[in-house]
């Protein structure tokens, strides 16, 4: 016990201190601190420690530090000058593997950098709002089916009551969208305008550019993003100017220009286009009375003045669920919750309806591919060096003669490698910002977001995360090699027996591991684009080949329906409030047993018949007297559990209805989601908002110029807004061009490992030129060459191959999985494809080698210097 | 003879080391510090400055006695060179002289 007291209280700050700092000061300062720790006796442990770690981490100042190595002192800095002098000569000198290197980290490093923009983003987004702890967005939870379900949309009345109710909420917003088309002199589109309360623009921080919030009061006003206006007055201030905004082709109102926003921060998942006070709503559903609880809005935001608050709301909001229950006839709402503002897009993902929403799961991918790069660029440039520092071998040697120990080796490595990182990274910045990210961007994020993601060059997280991939990168990279260089006695490297390289175990783990990386993304892409092909030409359930869509409203569909119906081309028409493909209503229905959440489409006689869905037991519509009736599709009855199809009857609304009809299972919306019990029942005319024809054979192009002109004859102010069904569920846009990005991506991985295999094939021929050239002069032919040099290979790739297959198939599956509901089992032929790709690298780089060497002449290689 | 500087905080531990005879070395310096200046430092502050101003020929040092509570390693004692007491009358000289010539702040007045 008393030989402990004479040490210190931890050897390893001991053997720290005595590592870095100068042996003439390490006695007195042991002594010192020694002394200091024992004094501290009276403080608790955990303290002692600490304050005992703070003064040994201290000393690490100029003054105490030795110099690493060596005379501590020589100036160290020539030293380093030398090192990055002779980097510098070393990469010119084997361009290739420089090349190799620099190309092959810095693709990484660019698709490193699109993935840190996009997390990024993911992480900081909705995180300007001045106000995002105070501000709650109000959601409902609602008993389905036994379990909860919670609600983004709220009933109208819920602000007011929450204002009134609770002194704490110092403001509420509601926030309610819906279509419109802004006309402005000879410019016309289609927009999303956004109503709502004026304490928005104070509630959440969109400042404005030209025009005070305050302008929101007033139901004449509204306010513009700045992209809409550009779009309408191009950089001009149009505070002032007057827009007008046709709610159907009888009804528009003018409206003051009184305030344009500065631009929206990049990392927003809520902004707006035309923003408008919320009494306007009623111009364009006039039916509906927003103080009426069934009435629901798009969300409620209330504001606290402290946040803490929330708690008190939540535990008296109990109260009020009852009432609010009653008023409702089948609302179950069980409770109220508040998300506040700054998690709320995190939390998306479980809210129906949210205002805000979160990235999809499959976000990850791009990270995960990044790193894969990574990894395999890593690992080239780790063979690489080991392989090629044959060469360095007399290098090495003589430095290590003249007094360089261990560690100066491997500083002057890591050194050399980290000036490659550094002009990866700065090729890698290159190519993300000019290739990369507006490629992604272009298939992806704009696809997906209506936005661009950019990398933020002025933010210091931005460098932090660049210096750190260097580091990372650098000395993962670099650290290996130069131990293993380092490592070599010099009186060996002189006597010519330093053997390795030849047979290094690792350096085959390396390229083992990537060629199943590489073979994973390559088959996950090809089954990817498989998958779509797959999708294109899998049923729909109805036939959307030769169907065209036009969105209108009830006073346009008539006037346009009757001249349309002239048309030779249409051989059907109808109108409906919902559309496959593009909307349905949450419903639920009820039976004896249970309540059931279904997908209504409310349509007209002629909707079932015009697209082509398939009935399997009873009728479709007929045009009078199917009010009380419905047409389910048969995941319904198999949801509802109903045994015998039609003549059932089930409560909706309040009201029963009987089951007329059976339809096959088809697909409302893409594959990416299951099929939903479905049902459809007759729309009122003066809710019509689509209309659907079906046109003859191969016609489809014809009619819809046709449409265009007609609609564009009949309704000059409207722009005309309609498609091909054929193109509703986006499957090309969207699986396509993921998969493109997906694929290129692989293609990367198999550019990277044909490199590093190349240098490594070469580096290998050329340690043994002089083997060949006796096997040569011996008689070897080109089989015998052949095996000589892809041998060792070939028995790696079969290895690679048998552990890969197995795993990209799952890989590929699951991936699938995530993406899709419905998907194509991952073919055969994927897997094939990515395994052939593989051996036609392996045989390629053996070729060009082998090429060579029967080319050549085996005297040269056996001559003596 | 060219003129050495000292900072203020050199100057704090040149007078402790004066002050502290026999026993002046680091972490008695340290606690001094602490205690008749309020000056909470680590040890390694300290030990930079004596290293320094023995550079700069200001104080001398030689090895002392190990003690149990060091783990028996030995201290190093520091005491004052003559140019080290230069130095602090040339800084207290300087200072007495500056507040002599201003009334206002005339030392009775504090």
């Amino acid at each position: 016990m008393v030989e402990d007291q004479h040490t210190l209280p931890s050897r390893l700050a001991e053997r720290f201190l005595t590592a870095v700092c100068k042996r003439d000061l390490i006695e007195e300062i042991l002594g010192d601190l020694h002394q200091y720790y024992e004094e501290s006796a009276e403080k608790p442990i955990w303290k002692r420690k600490i304050h005992f770690w703070f003064h040994v981490l201290n000393f690490l100042r100029p003054f105490a530090l030795k110099n690493l190595g060596g005379d501590y002192r020589l100036n160290q800095f020539g030293l380093l000058i030398n090192y990055v002098k002779i980097s510098w000569r070393n990469l010119i000198k084997n361009p290739l593997s420089s090349f190799i290197n620099i190309i092959g980290l810095s693709f990484a490093i660019g698709i490193c950098l699109v993935a840190y923009a996009m997390l990024e983003w993911d992480y900081t987004k909705d995180q300007f709002h001045e106000n995002k702890d105070e501000v709650f967005l109000a959601t409902t939870l609602v008993n389905r089916n036994g379990s909860e379900v919670q609600y983004g949309s709220t009933p109208g009345p819920l602000a007011k009551m929450l204002k009134e109710e609770f002194s704490q909420v110092s403001k509420v917003c509601r926030v309610k969208d819906a279509k419109v088309v802004m006309k402005y002199q000879n410019k016309v589109f289609h927009e999303e305008a956004r109503y709502t309360d004026p304490e928005f623009l104070e509630m959440l921080t969109f400042p404005l550019k030209w025009g005070s919030p305050a302008s929101l009061k007033d139901p004449n006003s509204i306010i513009l993003s700045e992209e809409m206006s550009i779009k309408y007055f191009g950089y001009e201030n149009p505070i002032g100017r007057e827009v007008f905004l046709v709610f159907d082709p009888s009804y528009k109102k003018a409206f003051t220009v009184a305030g344009v926003a500065e631009p929206f921060p990049v990392a927003r998942t809520i902004d707006f286009d035309l923003l408008l006070n919320i009494e306007n709503v009623g111009l364009v559903s006039p039916n509906t009375d927003f103080e009426a609880w069934a009435a629901s809005v798009d969300a409620t935001f209330i504001q606290l003045n402290d946040k803490s608050d929330i708690d008190f709301i939540k535990q008296n909001i109990g109260k009020y669920i009852l009432s609010l229950n009653e008023s409702q006839s089948d609302r179950n709402i069980s409770s109220l919750s508040f998300e506040p503002l700054a998690s709320l897009a995190h939390r998306s993902g479980d809210i129906v309806n949210s205002i805000s929403y979160e990235l999809p799961p499959e976000k990850m991918t791009l990270p995960v591919l990044g790193l894969i790069i990574l990894i395999i660029a890593c690992f080239n440039y780790i063979n690489m060096a080991i392989s090629s520092a044959t060469k360095r071998l007399k290098e090495i040697g003589l430095r290590k003669a003249i007094g360089a120990n261990r560690r100066k080796i491997i500083i002057q490595f890591l050194t050399e490698n980290l000036i490659i990182t550094c002009f990866a990274v700065i090729l890698g910045i290159v190519l993300c910002v000019t290739l990369m990210l507006p490629w992604n961007n272009m298939l992806i994020f704009k696809y997906y977001f209506g936005f661009d993601l950019a990398l933020e060059l002025l933010d210091m997280k931005f460098w932090i995360f660049l210096l750190a991939i260097v580091l990372v990168t650098g000395i993962a990279s670099g650290l290996y090699p130069s131990l293993f260089i380092a490592r070599f006695k010099v009186t060996d490297i002189f006597a010519g027996s330093v053997r390795y390289g030849k047979k290094n175990k690792l350096t085959k783990a390396f390229l083992l591991i990537q060629l199943i990386l590489t073979s994973i993304s390559l088959t996950v892409g090809v089954a990817l684009i498989q998958n779509t092909t797959y999708l294109r030409n899998s049923s729909w359930g109805y036939d959307q080949q030769e169907i065209l869509y036009v969105n209108t409203d009830h006073t346009a569909f008539q006037q346009f329906y009757n001249l349309i119906e002239q048309n030779a081309n249409v051989l059907s028409l109808a109108g409906s409030e919902h559309h496959l493909g593009a909307t349905v209503a949450p419903q639920r229905v009820m039976t004896k047993k249970d309540v059931y959440e279904v997908h209504q489409l409310l349509v007209d006689a002629n909707y079932l018949e015009t697209m082509g869905l398939k009935l399997k037991s009873g009728r479709f519509f007929v045009r009078s007297g199917d009010e009380n009736a419905l047409v389910v599709n048969e995941m319904f009855l198999k949801n509802l559990d109903i045994s015998q199809s039609t003549g059932q009857s089930v409560e909706l609304d309040g009201s029963l209805y009987e089951i007329i009809g059976v339809v096959e299972d088809f697909h409302t919306f893409n594959f990416d989601f299951a099929i939903r019990p479905t049902i459809f029942m007759l729309a009122e005319l003066s809710d019509y908002k689509y209309l659907s024809i079906r046109v003859r054979n191969d016609k489809a192009d014809e009619t819809y110029k046709e449409l265009e002109q007609h609609w564009a004859g009949l309704f000059p102010e409207i722009p005309f807004q309609g498609g091909f069904q054929r193109d509703i569920l986006l499957i090309d846009e969207r699986a396509n061009e993921g998969a493109k990005f997906i694929l290129s991506i692989a293609f990367v991985a198999v550019m990277l490992v044909t490199l590093g295999l190349y240098g490594l094939v070469i580096l290998n021929v050329a340690g043994r030129n002089k083997e060949l050239c006796i096997r040569k002069a011996l008689g070897a032919n080109i089989i015998n060459i052949t095996k000589t040099i892809a041998g060792q290979y070939t028995i790696l790739f079969v290895t690679a191959l048998v552990i890969a297959v197995p795993l990209s198939y799952f890989a590929a599956e699951a991936f699938l999985d995530l993406l899709y509901f419905y998907h194509m089992p991952v073919s055969s032929s994927a897997i094939l494809f990515s395994v052939t790709i593989l051996l036609l690298v392996l045989f390629m780089v053996a070729f060009t080698q082998v090429k060579k060497v029967s080319g050549s002449n085996p005297t040269d290689g056996l001559k003596v210097e | 003879m060219e003129k050495e500087y000292i900072g203020e905080f050199e100057e704090l531990i040149l007078l402790l080391i004066v002050m502290l005879k026999d026993d002046a070395y680091g972490l008695a310096i340290r606690n001094e510090l602490k205690d008749q200046a309020n000056r909470n430092v680590t040890i390694g502050a300290v030990h930079g400055t004596v290293n320094r101003l023995q550079k700069k020929g200001f104080i001398e040092s030689r090895m002392g006695g190990g003690t149990e509570s060091r783990g028996g390693r030995r201290k190093r004692l520091f005491t004052i060179t003559a140019s080290g007491r230069k130095a602090l009358e040339r800084s207290r000289n300087v200072k007495l002289n500056l507040w002599q010539q201003i009334p206002e702040l005339a030392v009775n007045k504090i």
